[in-house]
């Protein structure tokens, strides 16, 4: 709330700053019998941005640090005994405060918590008393040097442009810092996983056994109770994805080829809207489907020819990835097949070519490098696509190349880990970090390749 | 729609547009793009082992009509074909006719070169293979060699069968899809503006080179330069917006035309 | 065997006979098109198909009547309609003595089963009905209540009476009672007040989607509002101002690779960054919708950028011509001729982030939540996680609700493409 009183009276300062403005513009419109270099609402807001962009950038860097400020400052308020007791883990103790701090009163909290969360409740006071004296002065003054410099020499459209253009420039760097966002996270918690296990065995491995454990790992004669060897899920992975693609492969490239060479328009605009739909569809949905009808249903046929299919089988969960993936090839391979240039298709012809002769001889090869990029952008999303497999298919590590097996894949590791009881510390969480680490570096991989492919192969033709 | 079709055009055609070794007729050909007639009630002989050229100015449709003869209109939705066009008395927009015998009979060469991306030797075999007419791989060897000699192109080319074919120069490759066509063994070869995206020197051979080919297929050439019709053919069929005003021997066409618009095209007063 | 150059005689010979097979040939491939294509849309319409099959009947349950009297002293013993007083009141027993009245069970056990019959929110309907509508108090009014949802699947029939007691989830007695009171004709089949306005819950009977879909509309507004005017932005100023060198080349590097970059990361990042670092609450739409919007950016960026280049250069050539600054330029002529193609473009992205659920599971947003959202800030979940949550769960009637929630799904995202095509082809110019 106290938020929401401060933006708005910042918010109506600055209106106030843009009235000055476009007035003094206009007085000296009148006092000097002629125009200014821009139009009067630009002085409005040079007046009004004057006031309100330094307001904003110290009242965001007001409100980030201080809570990172108190977290630091309130440390000298913990005891030495909690500090130094064994199961210490700052983040719980400091939510322990602000949860004292908020009235979220469970039980009776140790009285040091209680001494610390009131002592945080007076900093947060005090912070606020100057947060508000420095932001209403900030924008008062500095709205106030804006408004001064408004005189009949002032081009305050070039200046409001300059602003604004740095602004546009600025959210541009906001997916640079994205990307920095998930790699440094990612990274960061992954370093501290392979302090712990090294990584040949997380590569190597062939045994997925993550528990939570109170204990060190190696050294407390605690050895082979937690085991990180992620080829099991690796293969999982795998296995998934190749059933993915028997699928969608076959179908998506006849579906190509017969939408781009042999379907009449009204045939062409009919159907390739409707394979979009099967992108559409979120997988959420795809892997209800999966877990309950496709499942139950391979299981029960499967029980009929004798074959015995898990009920949360590799292969229920591939059928279903593939029918997603679908698209993703048959509209790439389309846009491949139809830029392949008519003139080749014309001399194939001349020469007295039936057209799947044209198709399979000519027009395919040519087009070949887009529709392996296809496949592989397929891949890398079957690759990372989580839904489906946590829905789907199982979640015990399974080293085996059987079908009607259940497997687990990278993805759904990560999600069970994550999802519930975190520990920051402990190398069952942080193995969630290694693996999102590994599915990155895989999927960017693939997609640089893929567009290494495309772009030589535009190269080709241009 | 249908009576315009069929009045013949007020303006018959000069000359003699027919042969009497006539490979090909054409009787009453009238082509429509949708509404728009492109090609205007022509009638013409192609004859044996004779080079025939079209002329006229751009868009009279000499292109359009080219391509009736090995039905590549078929390949544009909006192109429709009235009359007849037969060969050995057949008329190839019968029902009946499988069009690929036909392309294999009537080949075609293009305006700007289009080899396959595909190697040398892989692009002049491509239609030999598809059709089934070599007995064993040497036979297909024998046919790429005699191909490639006699489009003029396998001196230059022998030592590197296996490299890519549009790796070559404008003017070889466009010797390379000679190659390739005439490697199918067909009567007539059907040559689109052949030089028009060539420099003038791969222009002089290829000329050359239609020229010695005449001895064995009948060539029709379009082309917008008279200078290369009066040097490759023994015939020239002028056509103004989709009629075919003259025909005759190349030589009386360039010296005494008939017609007064074949006289106004020839002296550059139109075109 | 002789090398001889084939005659065109001989030649065509030879094509003709290989006609036939090639032909044949041709024809099969045309067939495999086919196939594949009928595969694909089989496969879409089955889908379609169970899911419907399964959630039609999720938007109906069972219901059973009920004559109640509405005792004030009992039902509201402090007499101001209070939370508290109504807490302490016995609507619970005055149903099931309703209940009894009907079925009149005999001892102790059957007693007990005969409570369970009708679904356990019971006094919080009595309740909510005397709040809204005090002057119930004192009358005898007929009263629909939900039955358990182990009673709906029996009336459904997917408990068979056949089954042996001891394999059954309901026994005979209950068995008895449900005939009983369908001789009387108390049972009925409606659509279910509770899966449009119910909230999550461990009972399916009361389960519904209201909580799921506010939280939805919440993260989704969330999205929107960072995302596209940052994606608008950025598409602006990498298209029309900065010049092009290594630091653009490097943003658009950046912004393609984050298009590739799989959902759960981006949930991972918000879990190490937002959650962890800055310390904002999970399972909030705030957060989900800032995750949410940093997945949509790289859609939008990209699509506003395409519409920006589509607007032909005689445009801008114009408009500088007159004497406009390039900002003057951008925003007063390029910007709304490419607004149809940048509003497109968010649409395709709203309805893409309506769909996500991996990232927001990964933030939190899968906590038990029951109340529904009121503000960005207050715990709740989103449809797409809820329809997880349920998935998982054996009960039938969850099965039949979370293929109702998917049909809800479903019904927005085929609407809001709808839309993006609708303006795409309404506003679409031909340059």
């Amino acid at each position: 709330m106290f938020n929401f009183y401060l933006l708005s009276s910042i918010l109506l300062i600055s209106l106030i700053f843009f009235f000055l403005g476009n007035n003094r513009a206009k007085k000296l419109i009148i006092l000097n019998q002629k125009n200014l270099h821009s139009l009067t609402h630009y002085y409005g807001v040079y007046s009004l941005l004057a006031s309100l962009l330094p307001t904003l950038g110290l009242f965001f860097i007001f409100t980030i640090c201080d809570d990172l400020l108190f977290a630091e400052l309130i440390k000298k308020y913990i005891p030495k005994e909690v500090v130094t007791s064994k199961d210490y883990n700052f983040a719980i103790v400091l939510a322990q405060i602000n949860n004292s701090v908020e009235g979220l009163i469970f039980g009776t909290p140790p009285q040091w918590v209680t001494n610390a969360a009131e002592i945080w409740v007076s900093w947060v006071h005090k912070s606020q008393i100057i947060t508000v004296i420095s932001c209403i002065s900030t924008a008062l003054i500095s709205g106030f040097f804006g408004y001064k410099k408004i005189n009949s020499d002032f081009r305050s459209r070039n200046a409001v442009e300059k602003i604004v253009m740095s602004i546009l420039a600025v959210s541009s760097v906001i997916a640079i810092l994205t990307t920095i966002a998930i790699i440094f996270s990612v990274v960061f918690e992954s370093v501290r996983f392979f302090a712990l296990i090294p990584y040949d065995e997380f590569l190597f491995g062939t045994v997925w056994n993550p528990q939570f454990e109170g204990a060190e790992r190696a050294g407390s004669g605690q050895e082979g109770l937690s085991q990180y060897g992620a080829i099991p899920l690796f293969a999982g992975t795998l296995l998934i994805s190749i059933i993915a693609l028997c699928v969608s492969v076959p179908v998506g490239l006849f579906s190509a080829i017969y939408l781009s060479e042999y379907a009449t328009s009204k045939e062409r605009a009919f159907f390739k809207p409707l394979l979009e739909v099967l992108a559409g569809i979120p997988t959420v949905v795809y892997g209800f489907f999966a877990a309950l009808t496709v499942a139950p249903f391979l299981r029960s046929s499967g029980s009929i020819f004798g074959l015995d299919v898990a009920s949360e089988s590799a292969l229920a969960a591939g059928l279903v990835m593939g029918i997603m993936i679908i698209p993703f090839i048959s509209s790439l391979s389309d846009d491949v097949i139809n830029a392949v240039p008519q003139s080749l298709r014309d001399a194939s012809y001349g020469l007295g070519s039936t057209k799947n002769e044209t198709v399979i001889k000519i027009v395919l090869p040519a087009a070949l490098p887009g529709i392996v990029a296809s496949i592989i952008l397929a891949v890398s999303r079957a690759v990372g696509e989580t839904m489906i497999v946590v829905m789907a298919a199982g979640l015990a590590a399974n080293l085996t190349a059987n079908p009607l097996e259940a497997v687990t894949t990278v993805t759904s590791q990560i999600v069970t880990i994550l999802v519930g009881d975190q520990e920051f510390e402990s190398a069952k969480t942080l193995s969630a970090f290694a693996l999102a680490l590994t599915l990155i570096i895989i999927t960017l991989a693939m997609n640089f390749y893929a567009l290494h492919v495309v772009k030589k192969y535009r190269e080709q033709y241009e | 729609m249908n009576n315009i079709n069929n009045l013949k055009s007020l303006e018959l055609t000069v000359g003699d547009p027919f042969s009497k070794t006539a490979r090909l007729k054409a009787r009453n050909v009238n082509v429509f793009y949708g509404n728009n007639r492109a090609i205007d009630n022509v009638t013409i002989d192609i004859g044996s082992k004779e080079v025939i050229s079209f002329i006229g100015p751009s868009g009279c449709g000499k292109s359009t009509f080219l391509r009736c003869f090995n039905r590549m209109n078929d390949t544009i939705d909006s192109c429709v074909v009235q009359g007849e066009i037969s060969i050995d008395d057949e008329n190839i927009y019968d029902k009946k006719i499988d069009v690929v015998p036909l392309r294999a009979r009537i080949g075609m060469v293009f305006q700007k070169p289009n080899p396959f991306p595909k190697s040398i030797y892989d692009n002049v075999a491509y239609g030999p293979r598809i059709h089934g007419l070599s007995e064993s791989k040497q036979h297909l060897d024998y046919i790429v060699e005699e191909s490639l000699k006699r489009a003029g192109l396998w001196n230059e080319v022998n030592d590197r069968l296996q490299s890519a074919g549009t790796g070559l120069s404008g003017g070889q490759q466009q010797r390379l899809c000679i190659a390739r066509a005439i490697a199918v063994s067909p009567e007539v070869i059907l040559m689109d503006e052949p030089c028009s995206a060539l420099d003038p020197i791969a222009t002089a051979k290829i000329e050359d080179l239609i020229h010695e080919l005449g001895n064995d297929y009948s060539i029709v050439i379009v082309t917008h330069s008279m200078q290369q019709a009066a040097r490759v053919s023994k015939r020239t069929a002028y056509f103004h917006l989709g009629k075919l005003i003259e025909v005759g021997r190349t030589k009386d066409i360039f010296t005494r035309p008939q017609h007064n618009k074949t006289e106004a095209y020839i002296s550059g007063k139109i075109g | 065997m002789n090398n001889k150059i084939i005659t065109p005689l001989e030649a065509s010979d030879k094509v003709k006979k290989s006609i036939a097979k090639r032909r044949a040939k041709d024809k099969r491939l045309k067939f495999y098109g086919r196939a594949a294509i009928s595969l694909a849309v089989c496969f879409l319409l089955i889908l379609f198909y169970s899911i419907f099959l399964k959630g039609y009947s999720g938007f109906f349950q069972y219901y059973v009547t009920l004559d109640i009297n509405f005792d004030r002293e009992r039902i509201d013993p402090k007499g101001d309609l209070s939370d508290n007083s109504l807490f302490d009141g016995e609507a619970s027993a005055i149903v099931n003595e309703s209940l009894f009245s009907i079925i009149q069970p005999q001892g102790r056990k059957a007693k007990k089963q005969a409570k369970k019959i009708v679904s356990s929110g019971k006094d919080v309907r009595i309740t909510k009905m005397v709040k809204n509508d005090p002057s119930l108090f004192g009358t005898i009014t007929k009263v629909k209540f939900a039955l358990d949802d182990d009673i709906d699947s029996f009336l459904r029939g997917y408990i068979k009476r056949e089954t042996p007691e001891s394999e059954r989830r309901i026994s005979n007695k209950v068995i008895e009672y449900i005939d009983k009171l369908n001789e009387e004709g108390r049972i009925s089949y409606e659509f279910s007040d509770y899966i449009l306005t119910g909230s999550a819950s461990g009972n399916p009977e009361m389960a519904g989607i209201k909580g799921a879909f506010i939280g939805s509309m919440l993260t989704l507004s969330v999205c929107l509002l960072i995302a596209f005017p940052l994606g608008v932005a950025t598409a602006i100023y990498l298209e029309e101002i900065a010049k092009k060198n290594k630091i653009t080349e490097f943003i658009e590097v950046n912004i393609n690779n984050l298009a590739a970059v799989p959902s759960v990361v981006f949930g991972i990042m918000g879990l190490a960054i937002f959650i962890s670092i800055f310390g904002m609450p999970r399972s909030i739409p705030l957060v989900g919708g800032m995750v949410l919007a940093l997945m949509t950016l790289p859609t939008i960026i990209i699509s506003s950028r395409a519409a920006i280049r589509a607007v032909p250069p005689s445009v801008r050539d114009a408009a500088y011509g007159i004497g406009a600054s390039k900002l003057q330029v951008i925003f007063h002529h390029v910007i709304p001729l490419a607004m149809p193609g940048m509003l497109t473009g968010t649409i395709i992205g709203m309805a893409q982030a309506l769909g996500e659920t991996a990232p927001l599971l990964m933030i939190g947003m899968v906590a038990f939540i029951v109340d529904v959202p009121n503000s960005v800030v207050d715990p709740g979940t989103v449809l797409p996680v809820q329809i997880f949550m349920w998935a998982d769960f054996a009960e039938r009637m969850f099965i039949q609700k979370t293929s109702a929630a998917i049909i809800v799904l479903l019904g927005f995202l085929i609407s809001m493409n709808a839309l993006a095509v609708y303006l795409r082809k309404k506003l679409e110019r031909r340059w």
